[in-house]
């Protein structure tokens, strides 16, 4: 029944419209704005409280501290996998270093082994070329010995045939033969 | 044709009792048009901010990433302003900034913009003013006064500036209220009249309708213009709000 005589009737509101642009709005309003007519404020305002009051509580009290903590979880989210990524960064590098330094050690062990099998080499070949060296002189001084002694040989013949020779040039000259030892005295003196 | 003020009509809705003040007031606590703005503004924001947040996660969907968009803006703007204290505050700045943008945003879609209703704005212009009073007087004190003693200045000089400061601030209010009410109401105005001539010329026959061109061109202009203003009001709403509470909030640190 309320319903009935309320200002919301479809009639009553445009004919309090056109009332309003007519001009003789000034009477009944404000200042011909609509947001003048200070019957309608209490309510505004009262309700505007209301739902502030309410939006303000599940705000402060419900989306904001959700929408912080999930801002929050996906900051040490990714703080946490900075510094894990940071962690297994630093561990790759130490053991890239340690690699790194493997393979030095090992290089420089590789140069130390090939510099002693070169001075191995080395010494092995110097002593087999004195080894030869010593067999070669050997042998050259076996020779020479021979030699030596094979021209002492054939130097003591030379006087033995000097003095068959002159016995028989002496023979045939003369026709006498010419003891043996007195041909050994004359050759002995034209040697000396 | 209608006026460009009747869509600031308050019509009455559904009939609910009056309410006795003390002091012989009393309020009409029917539902109308405007009520209805803001609780389907209110209700819009809780309903997307429900949604958003139910199923907050790390990796966050389409309207977690919108809802966290809207927070971090606003989230920065009250820490960039009020400092590392601004988290106390914030809840109130964003419910405010939220509220008032997505009536801003409503009126470009309903036929009723509840921010372009004095009663509305004023009220909260009074709720940021009050807000202000209250936690300076909480965090200072007596020495709220140095709000209208600026450190620094030369005595003859407080004589001017004194007077100046607290004039200012208690004209903020007023400021704040008639800002956002005056944007809304001059948007909305301009819109229905531009949207008016429309028809009139385009009445007048071949030529009408080529003249009626321009003030459509107008209306569309208008209306992406008005989206501006629509956020843009709701924004400096915020940024004014978080501006004098930092005003009392670090009284002394500031000038």
């Amino acid at each position: 029944m309320a319903a009935e005589d309320t200002p919301y009737t479809p009639g009553a509101a445009p004919a309090a419209l056109d009332g309003t642009y007519a001009g003789a709005a000034p009477a009944d309003s404000g200042g011909g704005l609509p947001q003048f007519e200070f019957e309608y404020w209490g309510g505004q305002i009262v309700w505007l409280l209301l739902i502030f009051a309410v939006l303000y509580t599940l705000m402060s009290r419900v989306f904001i501290p959700r929408l912080r903590r999930v801002r929050e979880t996906r900051a040490e989210t990714i703080r946490s996998a900075v510094a894990e990524a940071r962690r297994v960064q630093d561990e790759a590098d130490a053991q890239a270093a340690a690699a790194r330094s493997e393979i030095e050690q090992a290089r420089t062990r590789a140069r130390t082994v090939a510099a002693e099998a070169k001075a191995r080499a080395n010494a092995d070949f110097a002593a087999r070329q004195a080894e030869a060296d010593a067999r070669i002189a050997e042998d050259l001084a076996a020779a020479e010995t021979r030699i030596r002694s094979l021209r002492d040989t054939a130097m003591a013949s030379v006087g033995e045939i000097a003095v068959e020779t002159a016995g028989a040039m002496v023979e045939r000259l003369t026709g006498t033969s010419v003891p043996a030892a007195d041909l050994r005295a004359a050759a002995k003196g034209a040697a000396g | 044709m209608a006026s460009p003020m009747e869509q600031f009509e308050i019509h009455k809705g559904l009939q609910l009792p009056t309410v006795p003040l003390p002091g012989g007031l009393s309020v009409d606590l029917s539902l109308n048009n405007s009520i209805m703005a803001m609780l389907i503004a209110a209700g819009l924001v809780i309903a997307f901010f429900a949604i958003a947040t139910s199923r907050a996660a790390v990796v966050p969907g389409r309207t977690q990433l919108i809802a966290e968009g809207l927070f971090g803006y606003i989230d920065d703007l009250a820490a960039g302003i009020i400092g590392p204290e601004s988290r106390k505050f914030f809840p109130y700045v964003f419910s405010i900034f939220l509220f008032v943008l997505t009536m801003n945003m409503l009126g470009m879609f309903l036929a009723f913009t509840a921010t372009s209703q004095l009663a509305v704005t004023v009220t909260l212009a009074l709720m940021t003013f009050f807000l202000v009073l209250v936690v300076g007087f909480i965090r200072n004190g007596a020495k709220m006064y140095k709000l209208f003693v600026p450190s620094g200045v030369p005595w003859y000089m407080l004589l001017l500036v004194t007077p100046i400061e607290i004039i200012s601030f208690f004209l903020r209010p007023v400021t704040l209220a008639l800002r956002l009410f005056g944007n809304m109401l001059g948007g909305h105005v301009a819109l229905k009249v531009f949207a008016g001539f429309v028809p009139t010329l385009a009445a007048l026959g071949a030529v009408g309708i080529v003249g009626a061109i321009l003030p459509l061109a107008g209306v569309v202009a208008l209306t992406a213009l008005e989206f501006l203003v629509a956020f843009l009001q709701a924004f400096v709403f915020a940024v004014l709000t978080c501006v004098y509470l930092n005003d009392v909030v670090n009284l002394g640190d500031h000038h």
